[in-house]
């Protein structure tokens, strides 16, 4: 047991020494500052915008909160381009040959995004909160960095599922990714708060990554009580299992089925 | 090497069928068509088919990245079906082309990957990953990334990491695709010395020069059916036995001369004046160039047959028996 942990930490270890050359080959930092990271807070402005249109703070404030922390899974869902990256560059079949389950290489292959997610969603919060009047109540507002590090890892496990979706309909990739950070734009209180919604879709938002964790953050910034922000942390905890188990799941159906149907092309 | 039952046969394949069908209303396209073959322990066996022969669907079933949908297939005495993971811990793979390869990663940091992989402690994977840069004459180039890479150090990369888990079936198609005429020849070389190291290596090629340097036989695969396995200075041989000599204004009397002339398979007119013999005995074209140049004939060329027209050939003399 020792022994496999041991040897899955370091297949992790390669996988994120890949992902961070892929990060280093994608942006230098001048191009995710000024770029990325610009268009960004571009992004998050022009929601907070619509609530100072409002005339009301309190939709500034909704606004201002769920969409800097929105920014980071759009940042996280890119896992859906990188995950298809491994079949354009020819390793599919030699990660699905490999004694090694290639779930474990696809959980590593794009943590890069965490850290692009992360940065984007804490500067956004950081940055932009203050130039719109909302208050970030010190020291407690800190908080809400361990907590948009737990909701990317949440919407990282849920990629995790869109990609293996991705791998196997590689010409769908990128609506995959689209259609599943729309979900959570919509659905998860991001713009409006899930009670909106109709009963059905609030069962939907409350299995999606961000519903719990976005309402920890509101918890943290509104001075909630420390038993109601764990609680929705716990909740985005278990979201986050949830679809961890379902992408180990969902990659190992994607070896078999590729197996069986021939779809794992040497080469490509 | 990786261990393994000690059985004699590497790899053991009987009655193996595969069919494709892309959607359920498509009609079932049959890839391979009950293929037998065995292949000794320490043997390099060549497998040589036109594109679409089955090679690689061939390849992939032994690499367990594709089910077979009828036969065994066992590689050091295990299913690759029911002992997949057995299979995957013996087995290496290398194709051809540039792909396949962390391009953004160091040589050396696509092999530590891989043979993270293929669970060497990091001790072990470190000596590794070290002798088998400096084998593949990488060892100056180690750190640098592979996207700087040559196509030839590319394939260079590729076979080291088929070579990183210590396997005892390396399984190679069409490894030296692009590679140029030194990097071809060193390749030779590396397998001559796995070769020597015990390793059996499975290797598909449209070359039969390459197969006849460096496989001990070769299969000839066709339209999913294994044609023939036979020694490589056999298929040589018939190689040299085929040949088909064109030539020009040439009269209906020297054509049928030519029919008569021992060794000559057919005699085809094309257009007035315009004939091709096709040869099937070693001798055979050196007396139909006599006979033509005897004639006055100026206008001639000959051309060696391509494996397509060898398949052809074994095709009809054996009528597809299949070995």
């Amino acid at each position: 047991m020792r022994a496999a942990i041991g040897d899955n930490a370091r297949v992790l270890r390669y996988a994120f020494i890949s992902a961070m050359a892929d990060l280093r080959a994608i942006y230098t930092w001048r191009t995710w500052t000024f770029a990325w990271l610009l268009r960004m807070l571009a992004q998050v402005s022009m929601f907070a915008l619509l609530g100072k249109m409002l005339g009301s703070a309190a939709r500034t404030q909704y606004l201002l909160v769920g969409n800097a922390v929105l920014v980071m899974a759009f940042a996280v869902l890119a896992i859906c381009a990188s995950t298809a990256w491994e079949r354009m560059a020819g390793t599919l079949p030699l990660l699905i040959a490999s004694p090694t389950a290639p779930f474990v290489v696809f959980a590593g292959r794009s943590v890069q995004w965490l850290l692009d997610g992360v940065g984007c969603s804490l500067v956004s919060l950081f940055l932009l909160a203050p130039l719109f009047g909302v208050r970030l109540p010190m020291p407690a507002a800190l908080l809400v960095v361990p907590l948009v590090v737990l909701i990317a890892v949440s919407v990282y496990c849920f990629g995790l599922v869109l990609a293996s979706i991705a791998l196997r309909a590689m010409r769908l990739r990128s609506l995959i990714a689209n259609t599943g950070s729309l979900s959570l734009m919509v659905l998860a209180g991001v713009q409006v708060s899930v009670s909106f919604w109709p009963a059905p879709v609030q069962y939907l938002a409350n299995v999606l990554p961000l519903t719990h964790g976005l309402q920890a953050v509101r918890e943290v910034l509104a001075d909630g009580r420390l038993a109601d922000i764990g609680r929705q942390a716990a909740l985005e905890c278990s979201v986050a299992l949830g679809w961890l188990v379902l992408a180990g799941l969902a990659f190992r159906h994607l070896a078999e089925s590729g197996r069986r149907d021939g779809s794992i092309e040497f080469g490509g | 090497m990786s261990t393994g039952e000690n059985v004699a046969e590497a790899v053991e394949i009987e009655q193996l069928s595969r069919t494709y069908q892309r959607k359920r209303d498509e009609q079932p396209r049959l890839a391979l068509d009950h293929v037998e073959l065995r292949i000794q322990s320490g043997e390099v066996h060549g497998l040589l088919g036109p594109n679409g022969a089955g090679k690689t669907t061939l390849c992939k079933i032994l690499s367990t990245v594709l089910l077979p949908t009828s036969g065994t297939v066992r590689v050091a005495g295990h299913d690759v079906v029911t002992e997949t993971d057995a299979v995957r811990r013996l087995i290496g793979i290398a194709f051809g082309g540039e792909r396949g390869l962390y391009t953004r990663l160091t040589a050396r940091q696509n092999l530590m990957y891989w043979s993270a992989l293929y669970r060497q402690s990091s001790r072990e994977a470190r000596t590794r990953v070290g002798s088998l840069l400096h084998r593949v004459g990488l060892a100056d180039r180690a750190d640098e990334r592979v996207e700087t890479f040559s196509r030839g150090m590319k394939q260079r990369l590729h076979l080291a990491r088929a070579l990183v888990g210590d396997p005892r079936v390396l399984i190679l198609d069409e490894p030296t695709v692009g590679m140029d005429p030194v990097a071809a020849r060193d390749f030779r070389v590396l397998v001559g010395e796995l070769r020597t190291e015990g390793r059996t290596i499975l290797i598909t090629t449209h070359d039969m020069a390459e197969a006849e340097a460096v496989c001990d036989r070769v299969s000839l695969i066709d339209g999913g059916r294994l044609v023939a396995t036979e020694d490589p200075r056999t298929i040589g041989r018939w190689l040299s036995a085929y040949e088909r000599i064109t030539a020009e204004v040439v009269g209906s009397d020297l054509a049928d001369r030519l029919q008569q002339l021992p060794g000559v398979a057919a005699v085809r007119t094309e257009g007035p004046g315009r004939v091709i013999v096709e040869t099937d005995a070693e001798g055979a074209c050196a007396e139909v160039l006599r006979v033509l140049v005897g004639a006055g004939v100026t206008s001639i060329s000959t051309g060696r047959p391509t494996l397509e027209d060898v398949y052809l050939k074994v095709v009809g003399d054996r009528g597809l028996v299949v070995r």
